[in-house]
């Protein structure tokens, strides 16, 4: 069947995305908010998309990618926001498999290998 | 000779496997370490520091209950780690009893979930385990999970857990296996029976728990299930802590009983049988006396074997490169740089002859030795004045000689033991036990009176002990001691 992708915003939009595909394996890309041009404001989230993105291919069967804005930078800022408290999110652009410990921060998302580990490794 | 062939990548490449021809001069890795536990990962990163092509292979043999884990090795996953977290649950239990006496009011009766716990323990668990993958992956080391064993002359052959097998060579190993809980050898000790390899990630409570043995893993575990609330009995062969300072063992015993564990000494199981199943079922355990005939039976919810490790060095082919093993005890010698009788072999970590079954140990040993082999250094491992804890419930730091060792060495007359009792200023209110820390420390007169033994028994000895262990290392005498200024009020000043 092959992968597919949902994108969403926000933290309740992606509980509920998630819980939706409760069985599947799930990896999820959290980013910044793109302003109209499409520009983030996380230069690091800039920098990570195209290179998830471009090993997206590697994804097993049947799995889903949510591809989440979490919102704009002063309420990343806040230390209370929901993807911190409940999803224990440290930064953006953070790259994870749902459900497992399994996940790469900020640099870490630049490297390929790692993030093709992430993907088709246990 | 045998010709073994090479799957996927160097199809042209054959090797001569037997035992006399040497083998072609570029290997495919200029490392392999063989076990990916603590001296074996840092092993491995040290060297791929210095631009060392290196693999890592690590495999877990699952339990005879089936428990099974992840990259890290014993520390990470079924040792120190996940057994000083359960060792805090059981003391925040006691602290939630203290703090009523400092005014915090709740009308709730305080109850411990297991599976909340353990749920928590393993997704950390999980967490360093992934962090050890991608550190390997970062530094471009290979990680392969596969059960490693040589096979000939610089080659091994690793089995994956689907039972492919690949060969490697390298111009270097290191053998970093570590070791695994030892069994009775009685009826029912493996069908029914569980070790520390399962503990940390039981997937329902141990209820009423019978441990076997008197290692530190032993009085650990009690330790901590009795503190959870669990019904908790230790059945000893002879004495506790074997091989530590046995005044010190016996006032963590003495603790241990006063605090609701039970104790059998001098009894040893002959059977296991299963009353009811279930998780957890029922057990009888039938033991005998060691002093006389006497049978006695108890039943259980658990029994936990802890009665010694031994270490993985019977099935990964040693005989077929020659290295020796010290066959009654499976332990490998090795001279002061960390090398067996082969010289391209290595060995760090429990599983070596004569040295400290510690953590620090194995990873401090696997650096400086990867720094010797890449860097050009000398420096060699320190074994002595190696600081180490023990986390029972009254928690026991100690560095350098025990009484009785300092006693055989320098002599009685020798040497002085300069001793206290101490009461916990945070004890006083909640008034507990006023008479229970207590600490020592050794003095060889003939030198100085140089503390070469420290003791200390109390809450937080690991976090005292250590800056103790950096002062023993400078050659800390008693006037020095005596003449550094108390923290007040903490128990350290003591």
């Amino acid at each position: 069947m092959g992968w597919e992708e949902m994108q969403v915003r926000g933290y309740s939009e992606f509980v509920r995305t998630a819980q939706s595909y409760h069985g599947r394996p799930i990896f999820a890309l959290f980013c910044g908010d793109k302003d109209a041009e499409g520009r983030s404001w996380c230069p690091d989230c800039v920098t990570a998309e195209p290179i998830v993105r471009k090993e997206l291919h590697n994804l097993p069967d049947e799995s889903v990618f949510i591809y989440c804005l979490v919102g704009d930078r002063a309420y990343w800022k806040d230390p209370n926001n929901e993807f911190r408290r409940n999803l224990k999110l440290t930064a953006v652009p953070t790259l994870l498999k749902y459900g497992t410990p399994q996940k790469l921060v900020e640099e870490e998302c630049f490297k390929a290998e790692l993030v093709r580990m992430l993907f088709t490794e246990d | 000779s045998v010709q073994a062939h090479k799957e996927e990548d160097n199809p042209q490449k054959t090797m001569e496997v037997n035992g006399l021809t040497p083998v072609p001069n570029s290997y495919d890795y200029d490392l392999i370490v063989i076990g990916g536990g603590s001296g074996g990962l840092a092993a491995a990163k040290e060297a791929a520091k210095y631009e060392k092509k290196v693999m890592v292979v690590d495999f877990v043999t699952p339990t005879p209950q089936g428990s099974s884990w992840g990259l890290g090795g014993t520390c990470v996953n079924v040792g120190c780690i996940p057994k000083k977290l359960m060792h805090q649950a059981a003391l925040l239990g006691q602290a939630l009893q203290d703090s009523r006496k400092f005014g915090w009011q709740f009308t709730e009766e305080v109850k411990h979930n297991w599976m909340i716990m353990t749920e928590s323990v393993q997704n950390y668990i999980g967490s360093l385990n992934w962090g050890y993958r991608v550190a390997l992956r970062d530094k471009k080391v290979t990680y392969e999970n596969a059960y490693g064993e040589f096979v000939g002359p610089h080659t091994i052959k690793a089995t994956n857990k689907k039972g492919i097998e690949k060969l490697y060579t390298a111009e270097r190993f290191i053998i970093a296996t570590g070791e695994r809980p030892r069994y009775l050898g009685i009826p029912g000790d493996r069908e029914y029976c569980i070790s520390s390899d399962d503990l940390f990630s039981l997937p329902y409570c141990p209820g009423k728990t019978l441990v076997v043995g008197a290692s530190y893993v032993a009085l650990e575990c009690a330790g901590f299930l009795a503190g959870l609330g669990l019904d908790v009995t230790v059945m000893v062969r002879s004495i506790l802590l074997r091989g530590f300072d046995q005044d010190m063992a016996n006032r963590i015993g003495e603790y241990m009983k006063e605090h609701g564990v039970n104790f059998i000494r001098e009894f040893v199981p002959i059977k296991v049988e299963q009353i009811e199943e279930g998780a957890p079922g029922i057990l009888k355990v039938t033991a005998k006396s060691t002093a006389g005939d006497q049978i006695i039976e108890g039943e259980y919810n658990t029994v936990l074997l802890a009665i010694g490790r031994d270490p993985c060095t019977r099935k990964i082919g040693l005989d077929k490169v020659g290295v020796n093993i010290n066959e009654k005890t499976g332990k490998i010698p090795v001279n002061d740089e960390e090398q067996t009788n082969v010289p391209y072999i290595y060995a760090i970590g429990d599983i070596l002859q004569d040295k400290l079954e510690l953590t620090p140990v194995a990873i401090q040993a696997g650096r400086l030795l990867v720094r010797r082999l890449y860097a050009g250094a000398t420096a060699k491992c320190d074994y002595v004045n190696v600081p180490t804890t023990v986390f029972t419930p009254l928690e026991y730091g100690a560095c350098g000689y025990s009484e009785e060792t300092a006693v055989e060495k320098f002599g009685e007359e020798n040497i002085e033991v300069y001793h206290s009792n101490f009461w916990p200023l945070e004890w006083t209110v909640p008034s507990r036990d006023n008479n229970k820390c207590y600490a020592k420390i050794i003095c060889n007169i003939q030198d100085n009176e140089r503390v070469i033994g420290f003791h200390v028994l109390g809450p937080n000895a690991g976090e005292v002990t250590q800056g103790f262990a950096a002062a023993m290392k400078c050659g800390l005498t008693k006037e020095q001691l005596d003449s550094t200024v108390g923290i007040h009020p903490v128990c350290a000043e003591v």
